[in-house]
């Protein structure tokens, strides 16, 4: 709507999605009983792979060159249409939900062309893997945040945490935790962490997401990093933001604005720390079993959208 | 008693029966033996905290001492034995079952939908349908069907424990529970009946030299 | 007073076994509880037939004549099983299958056992009735298991873990009955799952709930009678139990779960009247008896056999109740207690036929009447009785009930029915007579026959003899009085 929230959000997206990665990171560094990377850390990584020169393959066609650039656009666009300090989004195209489903998959798309684009068997693998890991993560995600939509009444999100405000007492239906307990494994799932994917991994038959990033290097590296880090803060304030929208306002006084950042803040917050919990106690499943985790988050999802007609 | 804490205590029994299948569901996929009894112990508390709840909306106060007792015995005692029995057979974990594990949770899913169906007619005569009958009637075939998929004889005691707690919270759900003493004589059964089947699976696993029942096939016809 | 009695004499046999540790005294203190028990059966039996019913605890325990007629049944077959395991067990430990800790686990269990399927038919609430059924299986778990082997474990955990299932649909079919009742009784006192109670408020009940919870109960405790097609445990548990074990199984259990269905029957021919649960009585029962034909014409295993042969047997049980009329019940109350008097001596005969060829293959046992004459008389004779040959007193029975369902229904049942006996009589004649008779083993002796193991034995052949031709107005009294209970005319 107007420029003023476009830019507040886009800058709030900006400077907090590597802000969570620094987050996770340190707080895994803790558990493990390790000082850890600084918090500010990602920033200073992104920074110096901004200035740094690029190699590209030989092989490599525009894809190549184009798909940073898709998949930072399409991430900050899905991060415009989200509801996260207040209900009211700044980007709203057709059917809300759907569309910013439909992005994230254009952005993994592109980001899956260009691994093998470059001819390296191990873009490829990544590229398989990932797919893999999306075709069943994908209809869960789905699913799980229909089923709120469906007790909302519409797939505009901003109208989907509007009505969940107003219904306080959803917050204990069963459907609803359901939903969130499949979109939780859904994050897991599609942010790469432990136990799908190991983010710090260094050994390439190993990785599942990494695999896809290995040719790309300097200021194409640096807008993939930081477009995972948008997809990262998205899925998490959505799971925040639709289950749990206490704190977010409805205006744009100064003083609604405070106490919807704070709150989506101290939400964000609890969120990470569940995410580095289930990293630091879990083993990365081996590959053939991602599929096991990811049906049992598809049935839970399938169940919570059944349960308001049965409930 | 206020309306407010009734409503709420509806919404945690109704909370507390969605838990109770998320970790069932849980339990489908799940290798680790040890994991395995402390889901079960989980599911027997979020059983215990439920029935607690509907004794306290309800103002039945002979639940209390049947929540009290499934406290005790399914959440410690039990689960006690059984991690006995798996330090004394050395088993850590499970194999593949007959079918493959997301083939197995669909299923499960699918008898969580006819769960629903059969429990359909009943919670319509109810005062509150908080769905708990249909989760009990859930947790009751998804237990038998994992009592069947199952391999390794230690969880089709599991499977089969968290089938009878399916079966007690559909009587908490339909009748506030059963008379006490009824109630009393199922856990001191179900007690008896793990300690028979822990004396039986050791000697299995002694003899057959593992858990796995599927190396018990020499009766035929 | 004689019901707690009942329950109390197998309890302190339990006690004491559990604190002896001779051999010799745990066999004496078995005889004569199970005398005692016997004893108290038929005094019980007396009291019911004066009183029409007994009860004790405000209603907690109740006696009716279907009642009394189990319980007299579970003690016979108790008492004679007690006297056979002397025999058979003082073999065991000279040769040295069981240990005397082994033999004292069997002294121990099964009084314990005995107390639980008295317990099934004295309870007055149904859920005291699905503890006590539950009770006994898990009490004859460990019978099944006596022998250790690879073959008995594998029949043990098919039998737990198939009984429990059964069970706890039993108990979810329970659970229905009281929801189905709970608008009427009310959900506080003890008495809402009372059967006596039940029956007074049965047009009342809740007929949705109630019929599905017949339908749970007949699959629940239809696994633990082995109805087809739940019976896979059947003939594991019968070939791997001890002798006396399996018999106490054959006779007794199958007697007290059909008990357990028979009072839901009844209650629900009560509420919806007799279409719906006499049906399904009646699909089943045919079942059984198609599918036990064709198994018992291929065994090669004469343990195996006899689980065959009592699902069948079963069926038989189950045509009768499901075919109602007049004499419908009466004829399968006939039945089950001829059943349970001439199934054991042939549980006995295979004890004796096994442990002295130590197999219990059809192949490599032959020409027993050589080396055991008796047994193989006795074998015999018991194979006729037990397939229905007049005189015996289940040609009568089969006879009954074959006629009440010429009365009552089509005549397709009958045929069926006729059909299957028939083909189950030569069957199991063929390969009992093969057992029996034919060239005999070389290089085995002729054995001699100890009394302990004889003694049952004859007992049992001479009263099949005696009730064929004659049973006593007592007796005949009590069935036709438990006849009526299930037909419903009180």
């Amino acid at each position: 709507m107007t420029l003023f929230q476009v830019l507040l959000q886009m800058v709030l997206a900006l400077v907090l999605a590597p802000l969570i990665n620094g987050l996770i990171r340190k707080g895994k560094a803790l558990l493990q009983n390790r000082r850890g990377p600084g918090l500010l850390q990602p920033y200073y990584d992104l920074l110096k792979l901004w200035r740094k020169g690029t190699v590209v393959s030989r092989h490599a066609s525009w894809i190549f060159r184009v798909t940073p650039y898709i998949s930072f656009l399409t991430a900050l666009m899905v991060s415009l249409m989200i509801p996260m300090i207040t209900t009211a989004v700044p980007l709203s195209f057709f059917g809300g939900v759907i569309a910013v489903i439909y992005l994230l998959a254009l952005g993994r798309f592109f980001v899956a062309l260009a691994a093998l684009d470059t001819a390296s068997a191990f873009g490829g693998m990544g590229s398989s893997r990932e797919m893999t890991v999306a075709a069943i993560a994908e209809p869960a995600m789905m699913l799980s945040i229909f089923s709120v939509a469906i007790t909302a009444g519409s797939t505009n999100l901003s109208q989907v945490v509007k009505s969940t405000l107003q219904h306080q007492e959803q917050f204990l239906n069963p459907g609803h935790i359901l939903a969130f307990a499949a979109m939780f494994i859904v994050l897991i799932a599609e942010t790469g962490r432990i136990p799908v994917d190991n983010p710090a991994t260094h050994l390439e038959l190993t990785m599942i997401h990494e695999a896809m990033l290995l040719e790309y290097s300097g200021h194409y590296l640096a807008l993939i990093e930081w477009a995972v880090a948008l997809k990262q803060l998205v899925l998490m304030t959505l799971l925040v933001n639709i289950f749990f929208p206490v704190g977010v306002g409805s205006g744009f006084t100064a003083a609604s604005l405070a106490t919807g950042l704070i709150a989506f803040l101290a939400k964000l917050l609890l969120l990470a720390l569940a995410v580095v919990l289930v990293e630091t106690s879990n083993a990365k499943l081996r590959l053939f079993r991602v599929p096991e985790l990811l049906s049992v988050a598809f049935i839970l999802a399938l169940l919570a959208l059944a349960s308001p007609f049965i409930f | 008693m206020s309306y407010d804490s009734v409503e709420l205590g509806h919404r945690l029994i109704t909370l507390m029966a969605a838990a109770m299948l998320v970790v069932q569901m849980l339990l489908v996929g799940q290798r680790l033996l040890p994991t395995v009894i402390a889901l079960f112990s989980l599911q027997s508390f979020f059983l215990a905290c439920l029935a607690a709840a509907v004794a306290y909306v309800n103002q039945a106060h002979h639940v209390y001492i049947a929540a009290g007792l499934t406290l005790l015995l399914k959440v410690i005692v039990m689960p006690l034995l059984l991690r006995r029995i798996i330090r004394q057979t050395d088993t850590q974990e499970e194999v593949e079952g007959y079918l493959n594990t997301p083939a197995s949770i669909l299923i499960c899913g699918g008898l969580t939908l006819l769960g629903y169906l059969v429990a359909h007619p009943f919670s319509q005569s109810q005062g509150h349908s908080h769905g708990s009958l249909a989760v009990a009637t859930a947790l009751f075939l998804i237990g038998f069907f994992l009592m069947m998929n199952r391999r390794k004889a230690i969880s089709q005691v599991v499977a089969l424990l968290t089938a009878e707690n399916g079966l007690f919270l559909a009587a908490i759900a339909l009748t506030y529970g059963m008379p006490l003493i009824v109630e009393v004589g199922i856990l001191f059964d179900l007690l008896v009946g793990v300690m028979i089947l822990g004396i039986l699976t050791y000697r299995i696993a002694e003899t057959f030299e593992s858990m796995d029942t599927s190396k018990l096939r020499r009766l035929r016809g | 007073m004689s019901l707690v009695l009942l329950l109390l004499a197998p309890l302190v046999e339990a006690a004491a076994c559990g604190l002896l540790r001779s051999r010799r005294w745990m066999e004496r203190v078995s005889l004569i509880s199970a005398a005692i028990n016997l004893a108290l059966a038929v005094r019980l039996v007396q009291n019911v037939a004066r009183f029409q019913s007994v009860s004790a605890f405000d209603g907690f325990l109740y006696a009716d004549a279907l009642s009394a007629l189990v319980v007299l049944l579970t003690a016979f077959v108790s008492f004679v099983c007690a006297i056979y395991a002397v025999g058979y067990f003082r073999t065991d430990l000279e040769r040295g299958s069981i240990t005397l800790r082994r033999l004292k686990e069997y002294y121990i269990l099964t009084p314990l056992f005995v107390f639980a399927l008295f317990l099934v038919a004295l309870a007055n609430n149904l859920g005291i009735m699905w503890v006590a059924i539950e009770g006994s299986t898990l009490a004859s778990v460990l019978l099944i298991a006596f022998y250790n082997q690879k073959t008995s474990l594998e029949a043990a955990w098919k039998y737990i873990i198939i009984g429990s299932m059964g069970i706890s649909m039993a108990l979810f079919g329970t659970l229905l009955t009281y929801y189905a009742a709970s608008h009427v009784v009310g959900t506080e006192s003890i008495e809402g799952l009372n059967w006596t109670r039940l029956m007074l408020a049965a047009s009342s009940l809740n007929p949705k709930a109630l019929r599905l919870a017949f339908l749970f109960i007949l699959m629940g405790y239809g696994t633990k009678a082995g109805i087809a097609p739940m019976h896979t445990w059947k003939p594991d548990s019968y070939s791997e139990a001890p002798a006396p074990s399996a018999a106490i199984l054959a006779a007794a259990v199958l007697n007290c779960a059909l008990y357990g269905i028979l009072r839901f029957h009844i209650l629900a021919s009560r509420c919806l009247g007799p279409e719906f649960s006499s049906g399904l009585l009646l699909w089943f029962g045919l079942g059984s008896l198609l599918i036990a034909t064709p198994f018992i014409l291929v065994q090669t295993n004469f343990r195996r056999l006899l689980a065959y042969s009592s699902i069948d047997h079963t069926g038989i049980m189950l045509v009768g109740f499901g075919v109602g009329g007049s004499l419908g019940p009466f004829g399968a109350l006939l039945h089950m207690f001829y059943h349970a008097i001439t199934k054991p001596l042939l549980f006995f005969c295979a004890g004796n036929v096994q442990q002295q060829f130590g197999t219990a293959t059809f192949r490599k046992v032959g020409g027993v009447i050589h080396l055991m004459p008796v047994t193989a008389v006795l074998f015999l004779a018991g194979t006729l009785a037990v397939t229905g040959t007049p005189p015996a007193g289940l040609f009568q029975s089969e006879l009954t009930v074959l006629s009440a369902s010429v009365q009552g229904r089509s005549l397709w049942i009958a045929s069926i029915f006729v059909g299957c006996v028939v083909t189950i009589f030569a069957g199991f004649l063929y390969h009992v007579g093969h057992l029996a008779l034919g060239a005999p083993r070389i290089g085995m002796n002729r054995t001699a026959e100890s009394w302990w193991r004889l003694l049952p034995m004859l007992l049992i052949a001479a009263l099949t003899l005696l009730f064929g031709f004659w049973l006593p107005s007592p007796l005949l009294r009590l069935i036709q009085q438990a006849g009526q209970i299930v037909g419903g005319a009180r």
